[in-house]
């Protein structure tokens, strides 16, 4: 996992600093011509996940559905960096057979606060076809929770905190031939990782087991469009699918939608 | 920035739901063992009476004392000379080699499991995928339909004929990918001309044994069978230890070890010689060879663990776990604190898991407090019978400290009005009409080595068995956990009476399933 993370800041580094080289033209200097671009955003995503447990019959997932509010900053034509904050709602399928008594979790919604940053950054520019790097980071700590164990002699409840952190980076591919549309496809790394704490009271008797989780299957094909109402406002919507190997060994894919206003001023 | 700028806020939040989680539709297999055995063979141990292997109250010459450890060898000596008594046997304990100490050392969980054995490579024989072929129906269309008029639905759904089963008309159709199994069958099922739909469903091994009296061990699954020959009684279905639910999380582990102090055990009984691990100690003897010479012992290990799904004979609760024999009681099933005491202590040092106390006396002792307490430190789940005088709790089960304490139920998880009772009693377990071994020798030739037996000496070693499947799956938990897991999971059977923890059967009839297998927990509606 660590040479990931290496891999992404390298990236992300690259990405960063490519618009401070001295190759960029500076007409109007670094800073002078930034715009700010304001949005909302909704997004939903499916994930099978997988641990270092070997026995599990059903397969773990994760959903999330989260609510944006993202501020982008185009420090130069073909270089932004956004910041994200918002609200996810997660819904974990996970079984935990490390506390006293055994656990198949079905969550329901974990609320929690969403995090993140994006870099983009304009690689090949023609008429018809743009190419950008594109890099994203979420970072999303749930609230804690609790559940009650049913159908036990005594009364025993399990409290439980999430997180999740997700992070893409790859090239978007953009048709830019008509003045308003502009669709796009996207391949990207995709990372998603994470950790569920649960703690479990039954009784006098207390245990606890926190479980690694990483998201299956390790790249993402985004296909969207780009409408452009006005010069300034423009809406964005996007499909995502996210290959991977399910518990048959056969590929099986999850999927992932998102929409978003932007309004740059 | 040159210019003024002014923020609009707008807000577009389009929600769209994704509904395509799949119901996990599980397929039980039914249970229906065929006994091979004529069902008037098994008899009844003890004549049909509750069995009372009891510890003798106190032997009439005989005392245990424990010094003051300052005090030295020599001073213990001429104490004892002083008081004209003379030393028969002192418990060392120091030098005793304790097999335990390698597992003790395995305390992280993930570790302690790489280096476990386990049958299937460290698998139970569990499905581990989903119930049905995820893009697969089975249709069955109306007879009327035409075969052409057939093959144009299939089409117009989008669908592909992968087989058609032709003596009962039913086609397997593979669905098209962007549309779901239960998208497919809502349709389907829509359709007038489909008489029925339904997943393509996937069968696995199930965990029933093919034990041949599997069909009379009503207390692993009751489905109201009759409980021997016919005529015989029989209880009402699901009132049982819910074994074959269990099973499918675990079948234990063959380095877990129940010690059985009692009577001994037929070391050569076909179905259990294969499940001991050493031929134990008699102390009754003072010998390494724990044969039992009345019946009890076996009869108790055979429950605990027999040997399971061996086309013989009964399934044992714990199906891998092996057993440890330990002879403290003698050929009339009576013994001394004393044997019980080293016998316990030697369990203890010798690699048990869980120790089964069949047997009981009605006074306290000490020295017994202190021997179960060494085992409880150990982290050995200890469990005992409460006695079936109807009575109060005998010791050693009345030490609350150390034992789980086991009453008996029976076919209808109605309390045995002779199980004992008291605020000690922490669970029950089926103990009326309970089948299982007896040694070779018992009943003679021509006859099975089987026998029904009552009592809260059968009811304990169905505990002793779930112990140690817990203790097979979760090794990092404490003796203290396990009986808290056996205690918390159990059924509240009389729950109209005496609801809660109650002094007749403690905190109710256990559960192996809520004790072993993950429970369903999910958000309150």
């Amino acid at each position: 996992m660590k040479k990931i993370y290496i891999l992404f800041l390298a990236i992300l580094l690259t990405l960063v600093f490519t618009p401070f080289s001295s190759a960029q033209p500076e007409e109007e200097g670094l800073f002078q011509a930034v715009t700010i671009k304001l949005g909302v955003g909704f997004e939903y995503f499916s994930r099978t996940l997988s641990w270092d447990e070997e026995k599990y019959d059903t397969e773990p997932k994760l959903k999330s559905y989260f609510f944006t509010f993202n501020t982008e900053f185009e420090l130069k034509k073909g270089f932004s960096l956004s910041a994200i904050f918002g609200y996810s709602s997660s819904n974990y399928h996970l079984t935990f057979r490390e506390l006293d008594f055994s656990i198949e979790l079905e969550s329901g919604g974990i609320g929690g606060y969403l995090f993140g940053g994006e870099i983009k950054k304009s690689i090949i520019y023609t008429e018809k076809l743009e190419i950008d790097g594109l890099g994203q980071f979420y970072y999303y700590l749930g609230t804690r929770k609790e559940w009650d164990i049913t159908d036990l002699a005594v009364e025993g409840t399990v409290d439980g905190k999430p997180r999740w952190m997700r992070a893409s980076i790859g090239p978007v591919f953009t048709y830019t031939e008509f003045d308003s549309f502009h669709p796009y496809l996207s391949l990207s790394f995709n990372k998603l990782w994470g950790s569920f704490k649960m703690d479990q009271t039954v009784q006098d008797s207390k245990s606890s087991e926190r479980k690694k989780t990483s998201g299956k299957g390790s790249f993402c094909t985004s296909l969207g469009v780009i409408y452009k109402l006005t010069d300034a406002f423009s809406l964005k919507a996007e499909a995502n699918f996210f290959p991977h190997k399910n518990l048959e060994e056969i590929l099986g894919v999850n999927l992932g939608l998102m929409f978003k206003a932007m309004y740059s001023f | 920035m040159k210019k003024e700028k002014i923020i609009f806020a707008f807000f577009v939040i389009p929600i769209f739901l994704f509904s395509a989680s799949l119901k996990h539709l599980r397929f039980d297999r039914s249970k229906n063992p065929n006994p091979a055995f004529s069902q008037q063979q098994i008899k009844y141990l003890n004549e049909g009476q509750p069995l009372h292997p009891k510890a003798i109250h106190n032997v009439q010459d005989q005392v245990s004392a424990k010094f003051q450890p300052a005090l030295s060898e020599k001073s213990r000596e001429a104490t004892g000379s002083a008081y004209r008594s003379r030393k028969l046997k002192r418990k060392l304990q120091a030098g005793s080699k304790d097999f335990r100490s390698e597992r003790d050392r395995k305390q992280n969980p993930s570790v302690f499991r790489q280096k476990i054995k386990y049958l299937n490579e460290g698998r139970p024989f569990r499905y581990k995928g989903p119930h049905y072929v995820p893009d697969q129906v089975l249709v069955k269309f109306k007879p009327t339909l035409s075969e052409q008029m057939i093959k144009a639905t299939i089409k117009a759904y989008r669908s592909r004929e992968l087989k058609r089963i032709p003596r009962i008309d039913i086609y397997k159709l593979q669905i098209p990918e962007n549309i779901s199994l239960e998208e497919m069958l809502f349709m389907l099922r829509r359709n007038p001309d489909v008489e029925y739909a339904e997943p393509n469903y996937i069968a696995y091994i199930t965990v029933t044994p093919n034990d041949t009296l599997f069909d009379y061990q009503y207390a692993l699954y009751n489905e109201a069978q009759e409980i021997g020959p016919p005529g015989s009684p029989k209880g009402k279905e699901g009132r049982d230890i819910k074994a074959t639910t269990a099973w499918k999380e675990t079948k234990g582990d063959e380095e877990i070890i129940i010690a059985v102090v009692d009577t001994g055990v037929d070391l050569e009984h076909p179905d259990i010689k294969n499940k001991i691990h050493s031929s134990g100690y008699d102390f009754v003897n003072d010998d390494s060879d724990a044969t039992d010479d009345f019946a009890h012992g076996t009869h108790v290990a055979g429950i605990a663990a027999a040997e399971t799904h061996n086309s013989e004979g009964i399934a044992g609760v714990a199906w891998n776990c092996k057993i440890l024999p330990v002879k403290v009681m003698d050929d009339l099933g009576e013994g001394t604190y004393g044997d019980m005491i080293e016998g316990i202590i030697w369990a203890a040092d010798n690699g048990a898991d869980v120790i089964n106390l069949s047997l009981g006396g009605d006074l306290p002792s000490q020295s017994l407090e202190a021997a179960l307490k060494y085992a409880y430190d150990k982290d050995i789940v200890i469990v005992a019978s409460t006695g079936n005088d109807g009575g109060a709790v005998l010791y050693p089960a009345a030490y609350d400290d150390y034992c789980l304490a086991v009453a008996a139920t029976d076919y209808n998880d109605l309390r045995a009005d002779w199980s004992n009772f008291g605020p000690e009693v922490d669970v029950a377990a089926p103990g009326v009409r309970i089948v299982s071994l007896v040694p070779t020798w018992y009943w003679g030739p021509g006859s099975l080595p089987y026998a029904y037996g009552d009592g809260t000496s059968m009811a304990a070693p169905h505990v002793a068995g779930m112990a140690a499947l817990i203790k097979s799956i979760k090794p990092w938990l404490t003796a203290a956990e396990i009986m808290n897991v056996i205690r918390y999971s159990a059924d509240d059977v009389n729950s109209a009476n005496n609801f809660g923890k109650d002094g007749f059967i403690g905190y109710g009839r256990i559960n192996m399933e809520k004790g072993l297998v993950p429970i369903k927990v999910e958000p309150l509606k």
